[in-house]
């Protein structure tokens, strides 16, 4: 059930939800936040890079975290303001070394039709990040000009 | 994510309109597989009304391009939006599939 909070020392206000392990559920929370971020008068390209970031890691987080069980569950937390948005995706999965998945730009990846979506947060967030065994992954975007 | 086909110059064309994002990328998938197990192996994909591909978006694309050639045809993109052409230039996928700045050029390359 969504959820608004302030941890404590943190006086921005963020939304948790918890989504079960269900691809379907992923359009409604992104058109939330996407909206949101237009409030706020975030550009396409930040809206964009936000989007596909938050696709990515929620897609990555049932797939190959829960590994489609819908028994598991996935908790999205996230606080957008004027200056950056903050999101954390975390899974009950068994976790993964980051630093092992491979380049998708290397040449000899380019024709794989997969492993792309931590590539992507990468390049579109400003900090990602993985606590945990990998199963949390933490990601910031700030709003430039 | 709508997708409107139509055939133009010995070309299948695929006019993607919206999303493509993990809930609508089995449907591309199948429209892409569709056709080239149709025979229509010279596939040109308008990007010029969709707004997001997701990464299993990707996917589909690489696996009709591979199956596509496969079979002595090929899938070209047209049109790309500004954060499609940026995408594709990320993932540097612009090194693997042909690029053209339109359908009419798409489909004029032999």
């Amino acid at each position: 059930m969504p959820s608004t909070r302030r941890p404590s020392g943190d006086s921005r206000a963020w939304t948790e939800k918890t989504l079960p392990t269900h691809l379907g559920a992923i359009r409604a929370v992104e058109a939330e936040l996407m909206a949101r971020l237009l409030d706020l008068g975030y550009d396409e390209e930040h809206r964009f890079a936000v989007r596909l970031a938050i696709e990515e890691a929620l897609v990555n987080a049932m797939k190959h975290g829960n590994r489609m069980d819908p028994s598991r569950q996935v908790r999205l937390r996230y606080c957008a303001s004027p200056e950056c948005v903050e999101i954390s995706v975390a899974d009950e999965g068994a976790g993964f070394d980051p630093a092992a998945v491979p380049d998708p730009t290397a040449d000899e990846n380019l024709r794989k039709p997969c492993g792309r979506g931590i590539m992507l947060m990468r390049a579109y967030m400003d900090e990602v990040s993985y606590s945990g065994s990998g199963q949390e992954v933490h990601m910031v975007k700030y709003r430039t000009p | 994510m709508r997708i409107q086909m139509r055939h133009e110059g010995g070309c299948q064309v695929m006019m993607i309109h919206g999303s493509a994002d993990t809930e609508a990328s089995p449907s591309l998938r199948e429209a892409l597989m569709g056709a080239i197990e149709a025979g229509q192996t010279h596939i040109v994909c308008d990007l010029g009304r969709a707004d997001f591909l997701c990464s299993d978006a990707l996917g589909a694309l690489i696996t009709a391009y591979l199956k596509a050639r496969g079979r002595g045809g090929f899938v070209r993109l047209a049109d790309p939006t500004e954060p499609l052409r940026e995408l594709l230039k990320t993932t540097r996928l612009d090194h693997l599939f042909d690029i053209y700045s339109d359908v009419t050029a798409a489909t004029a390359r032999p």
